[in-house]
């Protein structure tokens, strides 16, 4: 099917492109979602279709269609072409893209047990069972159980002779305990929120999950949390447990670090960022025991795979070493904006009918030394906030507000009494430098954020980031 | 290219999946979709896009059991094969005891939403639409944005005998023109026809408040008086219609007006509805289900009257749906898209006026759910946030965080503006409301520019 999007290269290139790229893409999603022993919905759903992305003078146009008839191929491409003519009544300073060698592949992220061919029986059973758990628990609203399984295959190929073929498998599930009385609505949910846990993986990740092991512990918090405490409002030490950890370099480094966002493309919509291009390599952005890498290479990320949309190679960069910032995420046009020999290979469109934009990879925070239970042990008087439950930072990732489902007090190295609707606040730059302490190795766990929000018109990416359980000293919780 | 294909041709697509056998009922939603965005930053044009699509969702009934089948492959033989797909899922599915069935036949009243000029807009109109807003820039300053010009045509069609066929077409420009010393300033416009909207205007209005915002001075949180313009109105409206309004939530005892219905939620200035029928809003005439949508009162001087129901939520509740399904699956069920506050007599001028000392809030950005049962949210300013005292606007200020009720915001309103403007929020559709000033809204800290 590679030849659908060679064909369009072919027509824009000789319609007057000066470089040309397509993407031929299938798109299948499966979700699976129960509610109270009784189906919520099952939804499979197929895409397909042609985006075509070309520079006339230095502008750029992108045309999509769904149809791969040789006659609107070429209409799509004689389209993208007159687009990038009209962007040249404003012309930006004219693109030039950062060398890239190009590369004939193919790849599939691997995976043991691909989930649509896992019979639908098995996976409404799993959920029903889990939901049916949770509802042996006295004083749960609803119990909530859901699985979701993505395949993107991507047919590129551009005006300087890439042509790569790319599937990418991801799978994910969770269960959501939700507990309300007396005006009070309180939610747990495992192994994370929003869906669960998604990676790169076929159906062996589901089993794995232990949402049915998990299904009675999860319910029975949710429940215990309409009696317990609200979050004390203080300035405090805090440990945020490695799922909310996610979130937190998700909104806080890893958006901030998009070059597209720093340079101003985004300013309109999403924001821009407070990092500048000098900022590298002085910037502290952290304290230095904190290290970031953006790494489209780890296996079994929902930012891993071999190639960008723009078939450039996947690749581990440092982001913050030793507390120091470092490295951008860049595209092909970007790089060369700031003077940078190539691109960091971040650029990914969501399906076929939008144009690729820089997207966070797997940015990770490198785990430290020590089990959550030493870093609680270690912590004389502070809170332990667990599980993301709500997100807020400004148009320029500085100041920031989450909200987390569950949070516990810690007296003297112990957990104590748990605190409902915990949320905490903090300036970005001051926050990641009063970092104190990291987990190690074996509290590390690589998430998926399946829901990540950019551009005009609106995208939607999967991203992954890796995290430890981590402390911050002096840090403003229980917002009111 | 794009264009319409028209009831007669979706009427036989849909049809072949409609005739699906072995099964007890069959519904197709078909959404076609086309446009161009033409996208700006520093002043220059460096996104350019469009794109067609169709969405074709296929729900299948058999036993009380249901399943959802999508495809964008509009053909007789793509429908065929989604509809085989949702009855083979089906099959595996549990019984639905809360099934409603699906929609009966009922006309929805048409809504003259379609303009051939909006749904044919070139990429050189845009560009030079974009040009114009561009030329609204003070020296020293720049503009980004977004200039776009869609259409779409939504079928519903079931073996009800339901057949609701609506096209619309729809156009914005959204813009923030920042430089100077720290200056920034945020304008957009929504229509349903390219010549309801002027980019100049647009452009001059940003420019105003980017010149005048610039040197924002540090500024300390706590409770402040603020007049919202309707674009931080929205916010508070889109998150109600999410937390409030929706019948899945009142049902289950989670949103904020669960158990309040008769009671006074908010000053008794406000009165808001749901209405899709409005020629000044943007919604179809029917919902998602092929129910007929029609004007639903929310609150009215100031008391809570009802939420808004699908056919689930409805039979729930013993009622009848009034029109406001999400496509399916729709696991956060229905809520309104379409709200309407009404206005009240003041000017601008006289809201800030009116105001001895607080802030003018442009709109707000990224705001969130912290407390979903008291409708607690949070977000920032952004674009634009001003110090009045004594009546005027004294200087701008940096931005500030806000974590606060809407309905004790909605309750200490006290005075609404006489011009209501659809404005968006950030993650939902755009609702028509007017300026508001509110007593006592409680900013929670600060950030550095």
């Amino acid at each position: 099917m590679l030849q659908h999007a060679k064909g369009a290269v072919e027509a824009a290139h000789a319609a007057g492109a000066d470089y040309a790229d397509a993407r031929f893409v299938i798109e299948d999603s499966e979700s699976v979602t129960v509610r109270n022993e009784q189906m919520e919905g099952i939804d499979r759903s197929t895409s397909k279709g042609l985006g075509i992305r070309v520079l006339v003078n230095g502008c750029w146009g992108f045309a999509a269609t769904a149809s791969i008839e040789p006659a609107d191929v070429e209409r799509t491409a004689h389209l993208a072409i007159q687009i990038a003519r009209a962007s040249s009544r404003l012309p930006i300073e004219p693109v030039r893209l950062a060398e890239v060698e190009p590369v004939v592949a193919t790849w599939a992220s691997p995976m043991q047990e691909d989930p649509f061919n896992v019979a639908l029986e098995e996976k409404v059973a799993l959920l029903m069972e889990a939901t049916r758990r949770m509802q042996l628990v006295r004083g749960l609203t609803y119990a909530e159980a859901g699985l979701d399984f993505y395949r993107r295959r991507t047919l590129y190929a551009s005006s300087e002779g890439a042509a790569i073929d790319q599937t990418i498998t991801n799978s994910g599930g969770g269960i959501e305990g939700v507990a309300v009385a007396d005006g009070e609505m309180q939610r747990r949910s495992y192994p994370n929120s929003f869906r669960g846990h998604i990676t790169a993986a076929g159906w062996e990740h589901i089993p794995r999950l232990g949402l049915i092991e998990e299904a009675e512990r999860t319910a029975t918090e949710a429940v215990e949390l309409l009696s317990a405490d609200d979050c004390p409002s203080e300035t405090m030490t805090l440990i945020l447990d490695s799922g909310q950890m996610e979130l937190q370099i998700h909104e806080s480094i890893g958006h901030p670090i998009e070059l597209d966002r720093v340079l101003g493309m985004e300013e309109a919509y999403a924001g821009t960022s407070f990092l500048r291009p000098e900022d590298r390599g002085s910037l502290r952005y952290a304290s230095d025991i904190v290290n970031i890498t953006a790494d489209a290479t780890l296996p079994g990320g929902l930012g891993t795979f071999a190639f960008d949309d723009e078939g450039v190679p996947a690749q581990r960069t440092p982001v913050v070493v030793d507390g120091i910032f470092q490295n951008f995420m860049s595209s092909r046009e970007t790089a060369t904006t700031i003077g940078l020999p190539a691109s960091s290979g971040t650029m990914r469109a969501d399906g076929w009918s939008n144009l690729p934009l820089i997207r966070m990879t797997n940015v990770s925070i490198e785990p430290g030394e020590g089990s959550l239970a030493d870093l609680i042990g270690d912590t004389d008087d502070g809170i332990f906030m667990s599980t993301n439950q709500s997100w807020s930072i400004d148009d320029k990732r500085v100041n920031f507000q989450f909200g987390c489902e569950i949070a516990w007090r810690i007296r003297d190295g112990k957990l104590a009494e748990p605190l409902r609707n915990p949320n905490y606040a903090g300036i970005t730059t001051e926050f990641w430098q009063s970092c104190d302490a990291i987990a190690g190795r074996e509290e590390w766990v690589l998430w998926g954020t399946p829901n990540c929000g950019k551009g005009q018109p609106g995208q939607v990416a999967r991203t992954g980031h890796g995290a430890s359980p981590a402390r911050f000293s002096d840090v403003q919780v229980g917002v009111r | 290219m794009g264009g319409l294909i028209g009831p007669d041709e979706i009427r036989r697509v849909t049809g072949a999946a409609l005739e699906l056998s072995k099964v007890d009922g069959v519904e197709v939603l078909v959404m076609h979709e086309w446009g161009g965005l033409t996208r700006f930053a520093r002043s220059a044009i460096h996104q350019n896009t469009w794109s067609e699509d169709t969405e074709m969702r296929v729900r299948v009934v058999t036993g009380g059991r249901t399943a959802v089948a999508a495809t964008n492959d509009l053909t007789a033989e793509g429908a065929l094969k989604a509809a085989k797909h949702a009855r083979e899922m089906a099959m595996v599915a549990a019984p639905d005891p809360d099934w409603p069935g699906l929609a009966p036949a009922a006309p929805a009243q048409e809504k003259d939403a379609f303009d051939d000029a909006t749904a044919s807009v070139t990429p050189e109109a845009r560009a030079e639409t974009v040009a114009r807003l561009v030329a609204a820039c003070p020296d020293g300053f720049h503009a980004a944005g977004a200039h776009e010009t869609g259409a779409m045509e939504v079928v519903l069609a079931s073996t009800e005998g339901q057949f609701c066929y609506a096209p619309a077409t729809q156009t914005s420009i959204t813009t923030v023109i920042a430089g100077g010393d720290g200056g920034t300033g945020f304008a957009e416009t929504f229509a349903g026809r390219i010549d309801e909207i002027d980019a100049t205007v647009v452009g001059e209005r940003a420019a105003t408040k980017a010149a005048s915002s610039e040197q924002p001075r540090d500024i300390e949180p706590g409770e402040y008086d603020v007049v919202l313009e309707p674009a931080a109105t929205s916010t508070l409206v889109g998150f109600l219609s999410y937390l409030g309004f929706g019948g899945r939530a009142l049902i289950e005892g989670r949103s904020c007006l669960s158990g309040k219905e008769g009671d006074l939620v908010a000053a008794p200035a406000i009165t808001m509805a749901d209405d899709a029928l409005d020629p000044d809003t943007l919604g179809l005439p029917f919902d998602f289900e092929g129910t007929p949508r029609r004007r639903i009162e929310l609150i009215r001087d100031g008391v809570f009257r009802s939420g808004v129901t699908d056919r689930r939520t409805a039979k729930q509740s013993d009622t009848e749906s009034t029109g406001h399904a999400l496509p399916p699956p729709e696991p956060e069920g229905p809520f309104p898209l379409n709200v309407r506050m009404e206005p009240g007599d003041a000017s601008m001028e006289e809201l800030i006026a009116s105001t001895e000392r607080g802030l003018l809030v442009t709109r707000f950005h990224y705001s969130n759910v912290v407390e979903p049962t008291t409708s607690v949210i949070t977000g920032m300013t952004r674009d634009g946030t001003f110090m009045i005292e004594g009546g005027r606007i004294a200087y701008p200020v940096k931005n500030l965080r806000f974590t606060q009720s809407i309905l004790e915001a909605l309750t200490n309103t006290r005075a609404i503006g006489r011009d209501l403007e659809l404005a968006s929020e950030f993650f939902f559709s755009a609702s028509l409301v007017p300026a508001l000033a509110i007593d006592g809204f409680r900013f929670s800290s600060v950030s550095d520019h």
